[in-house]
């Protein structure tokens, strides 16, 4: 039996709630098993909806609606060819392309499954499915738990040296979804907001210790550099972004 | 940025909610299609500043509805003897054409229009409860309580069809 009603239960998947009575469902979620399901389920829907739909974004735009829009279009081509240009900036910007792609890849399973039987961010094991991430309905990987709550609520700016997940940069990928790069001892990553959930985009798994920590932080930060339109939110660009929930 | 580059821009996202509204690609681009000539037509209403996309999304959505309107006053508008063997709006045609789509297109074929565009908004445009109710011109109240029967129909039939 659950004390929020489906229409709360909504708009805090939505991200509509305030801060207050989300923190508060957050919490309840660990000891309500219906509301961790009846959440759980609304996010399973909002990923199965963006997955189904989000494959005619990818679609080459026909050409009545270039030709409709005069020869602006030309300018606006869809993605070209493969580049010649084997310049720092062109290798970043391929393996952005991969990055971007859906998560459905044979290489991101073995991970993936680990992440939703249990391998937890710093003890934060809370939520629906007891690991800091699940698959949803359309194979991608997204945030849950301790790990959503982290992105859904830190700053930067403000998060002290306790949190087991540190949050790191944040900004507006290409596509302007807003991202957030994270780290905690077994898992760091950039997660990507997407429907109402934190997609984790890239993961970097391992044993924990100062010399990993490096090499991780490192290919984050470069990927994160290969996604990103502009420049990082500042402090306060970021506490808005958080306060709106991170939606647009 | 031109308006047209700006428009042309938009086109991913527009077909992406033409194809939640119109449920198959043709009228989807069809529908895309009629939505930016009329916005090219009335180009000197929208307010540079204000947001292009919820612009073109409101114009999208209005020439849907004023279709989907035609449609059912054509049946409606059928000989007394015709409408005893037709059906009076094509709620039939539509489930036999959702027959043939897969379970997300078949569930939602299968919604009132207006919790199906509810649920294209919120859900997979993205857009806040608040935009959402103003693109439409409801209160926010109805925006949501349309989007909680649309997504509770959905859930219904996606989570059987798993």
């Amino acid at each position: 039996m659950t004390r929020f009603d489906s229409a709360t239960i909504a708009a805090f998947v939505d991200g509509e709630l305030d801060d207050l009575t989300a923190r508060r469902i957050d919490a309840a979620i660990a000891d309500d098993a219906d509301l961790a399901d009846a959440v759980m389920r609304e996010r399973e829907l909002r990923a199965k909806l963006s997955a189904h739909f989000d494959s005619v974004l990818d679609e080459p735009v026909p050409d009545r609606f270039a030709a409709l829009l005069g020869g602006a279009a030309a300018a606006m081509a869809p993605t070209p060819a493969p580049s010649i240009d084997t310049s720092f900036a062109a290798r970043l910007a391929a393996k952005k392309d991969v990055q971007a792609r859906r998560f459905a890849l044979p290489q991101w399973s073995a991970m993936a499954a680990s992440l939703v039987v249990g391998l937890t961010v710093g003890g934060l094991a809370l939520g629906g499915g007891g690991g800091a991430g699940r698959i949803d309905g359309g194979g991608a990987l997204v945030a849950s738990g301790g790990l959503a709550d982290a992105l859904d609520t830190q700053l930067a700016s403000a998060q002290g040296a306790g949190p087991a997940v540190r949050v790191g940069l944040s900004f507006t990928d290409k596509s302007g979804a807003y991202c957030r790069t994270f780290e905690s001892a077994s898992l760091g990553g950039i997660a990507c907001r997407d429907d109402g959930a934190w997609q984790l985009r890239q993961t970097v798994a391992g044993q924990g210790g100062a010399d990993y920590r490096q090499a991780s932080a490192g290919a984050i930060a470069e990927s994160a550099a290969a996604m990103m339109a502009g420049a990082p939110l500042d402090a306060a660009q970021e506490r808005a972004a958080r306060d709106k929930g991170w939606s647009r | 940025m031109a308006f047209e580059q700006e428009l042309l821009a938009l086109v991913p996202k527009l077909r992406r909610f033409a194809r939640g509204l119109a449920q198959n690609a043709a009228d989807a681009d069809d529908l895309c299609q009629a939505a930016l000539e009329r916005a090219l037509n009335s180009r000197a209403q929208w307010q540079v500043g204000t947001r292009l996309d919820s612009w073109m999304y409101r114009i999208m959505r209005n020439l849907w509805i004023d279709n989907r309107r035609a449609v059912q006053r054509r049946g409606t508008a059928l000989d007394i003897d015709d409408a005893a063997m037709h059906i009076a709006d094509d709620s039939h045609e539509r489930m036999e054409a959702a027959m043939e789509l897969g379970d997300v297109d078949r569930a939602l074929a299968r919604l009132p229009d207006e919790q199906r565009e509810a649920v294209m908004l919120v859900l997979v445009e993205g857009y806040s409860y608040r935009e959402a109710a103003e693109l439409l011109d409801v209160p926010q109240g109805t925006l949501t309580s349309r989007l909680g029967r649309g997504r509770e129909a959905l859930m219904r039939e996606l989570g059987e069809a798993a």
